[in-house]
């Protein structure tokens, strides 16, 4: 008698186990249809604190120095708009993979890592007014003569994770393999070492790299053409009107009184 | 005395066995509970989880390739340094405690980037060449502590019986005290293959295109972080279960030696 009990006992727990996963899964598509929660505590007073999320690891956009503060063109672009915005800006070092999730759950208000506005992310968070237009460029090394993907087939290819770098690569067919780097410097150092043939990054991180860290190893072999412009822009969770009007605010008072562009001319932006 | 039931000392406290609650034990449990999740999921939700396991497919192969591979060469490292340690030559044993110390004492996830990062620029090894180095420097240190705690936990008299009856010392390692340390040895061995396969999750760092990589891919894509991992975290599951299923059939089977 006690060995049944016993084996009800497992049966059902692994039962209510199963039930749990199956549940949770349900569950997730309800939370995204509900309205977003409030920020934690409200500031009770002066202005808003936003917390941008950031990955530092990409230069010129957002790094870190050697004083290990967040620095870059972006994190000036955000700093500037925060002082006429009216609204205080921290940055916070977040992974790049799983940052949307950290957004999502409410880690943090915002993201500001060079997030490309695409339809698809459109979906899942808003973004604000774009800060900057860039391109994909095709990152090769120094001998190689390739100029487009086309020239690459059969070679392996790399990008960092979850970018619209690799959208870009990830649907050509006939490379020998297309690697995914948690962080685009990663990527860099396996083209120079020769592990990878070719990398696609953001322009501005491209040009970043082939222009001062590996200037002697590797090049810009040219932009992969899209009929779309890709802008980025800084990232909310879907619905959060107040953050976002902030940031649209201070965007535009600085593109206005001409801020932005001394910010894009001191760090040589295109 | 009346009372015939049998008390087997030396098998430690009186706990029930693995199989004495018939099917009702922890691992059937676990893995009935796990592939009927996997096929739930896939049969009766198909999206996005058929999607999912269609794309994590490959992955699950690499990491199959890196964890077999590694655990063989594991092995054979280990082997060799826990002969190594327990070596009467000064030079050998030296060799192989310097060993030991040195990869015990660096995480895992360092050593993999050491080898693919930093001693890339000199040697540019293929990243699932330099995943299986990595996996196999490390549990081959730590599968030769096991080894050297095999032998070593083999009674002295059985070298000296062995000696006496004209046995040289390989003679006296080889067909005398390894195949009885074997079987001290395999439910710790049977745990380091199953932290292996586990740990193999690390080499994703290398952007080798193992499970978990696979995994972060598909959600960095589509944003459904929660179905990828609940099917990434499954099927790493079954495979530890099969694996631990796997070092429990060779344990019950190498018991036959154990005298009752």
């Amino acid at each position: 008698m006690k060995r049944l009990f016993k084996s009800l006992f497992l049966v059902s727990a692994c039962a209510i186990l199963a039930l749990g996963v199956v549940g949770c899964g349900e569950k997730k598509e309800e939370k995204k249809a509900e309205a977003p929660a409030p920020a934690a505590a409200p500031a009770p007073a002066g202005p808003k604190t936003i917390i941008f999320a950031s990955d530092a690891t990409y230069p010129p956009m957002q790094y870190m120095n050697e004083q290990k503060e967040i620095v870059g063109f972006e994190v000036d672009v955000i700093k500037a708009a925060a002082e006429k915005g009216g609204f205080k800006a921290e940055f916070k070092n977040v992974a790049w993979d799983g940052i949307f999730a950290g957004l999502a759950s409410g880690k943090y208000d915002a993201i500001s890592s060079s997030v490309s506005i695409t339809d698809e992310r459109k979906a899942t968070m808003d973004f604000s007014e774009p800060i900057i237009a860039i391109e994909q460029m095709l990152v090769v090394g120094i001998k190689d003569k390739a100029t487009d993907l086309a020239a690459l087939k059969g070679k392996s290819i790399g990008a960092q994770i979850g970018t619209t770098s690799y959208f870009v690569v990830k649907d050509v067919k006939g490379f020998k393999a297309i690697k995914t780097y948690d962080e685009v410097g990663l990527a860099m150092e396996d083209l120079v070492k020769g592990s990878i043939q070719a990398v696609v990054a953001d322009s501005p991180v491209a040009v970043e790299y082939t222009s001062k860290k590996y200037a002697d190893k590797i090049k810009i072999a040219g932009v992969i053409k899209s009929d779309k412009v890709e802008n980025i822009g800084i990232a909310v969770k879907k619905g959060n009107k107040e953050v976002l009007d902030l940031v649209n605010k201070g965007l535009a008072a600085i593109k206005a009184d001409g801020t932005f562009d001394k910010i894009k001319a001191a760090h040589k932006m295109q | 005395m009346s009372d015939t039931r049998i008390i087997d000392v030396g098998e430690g406290a009186a706990i029930p066995k693995r199989d004495d609650w018939g099917l009702f034990n922890a691992w059937t449990i676990s893995i009935v509970g796990a592939i009927l999740c996997i096929c739930y999921l896939v049969f009766f939700q198909p999206t996005p989880y058929r999607r999912i396991i269609f794309y994590l497919a490959d992955g699950v192969i690499i990491t199959f390739q890196v964890t077999v591979i590694s655990i063989v060469c594991a092995c054979v490292i280990g082997l060799i340094t826990g002969l190594g340690r327990v070596s009467k030559n000064k030079a050998i044993n030296l060799l192989a405690s310097t060993y030991v110390e040195i990869i015990r004492g660096i995480p895992l996830l360092v050593q993999l980037f050491y080898i693919y990062y930093a001693l890339g620029r000199l040697l540019n090894v293929h990243d699932l060449t330099a995943a299986v180095i990595a996996m196999s420097v490390c549990y081959g240190a730590y599968m030769g502590e096991v080894f050297r705690a095999g032998i070593t936990a083999i009674d002295k008299g059985q070298t000296e019986a062995a000696r006496s009856l004209g046995f040289n010392t390989k003679q006296t390692m080889f067909l005398v005290i390894l195949p009885q340390a074997w079987r001290t040895i395999l439910p710790p061995v049977g745990n380091e293959f199953i932290a292996l396969l586990k740990d193999t999750s690390l080499v994703s760092i290398l952007a080798v295109s193992d499970l978990l990589r696979r995994g972060r891919e598909f959600s960095s894509e589509t944003f459904l972080y929660f179905e990828t991992f609940t099917m990434v975290a499954l099927i790493y599951l079954v495979i530890t279960l099969l694996l631990s299923k796997g070092v429990g059939i060779m344990e019950a089977r190498l018991s036959h030696y154990v005298r009752h």
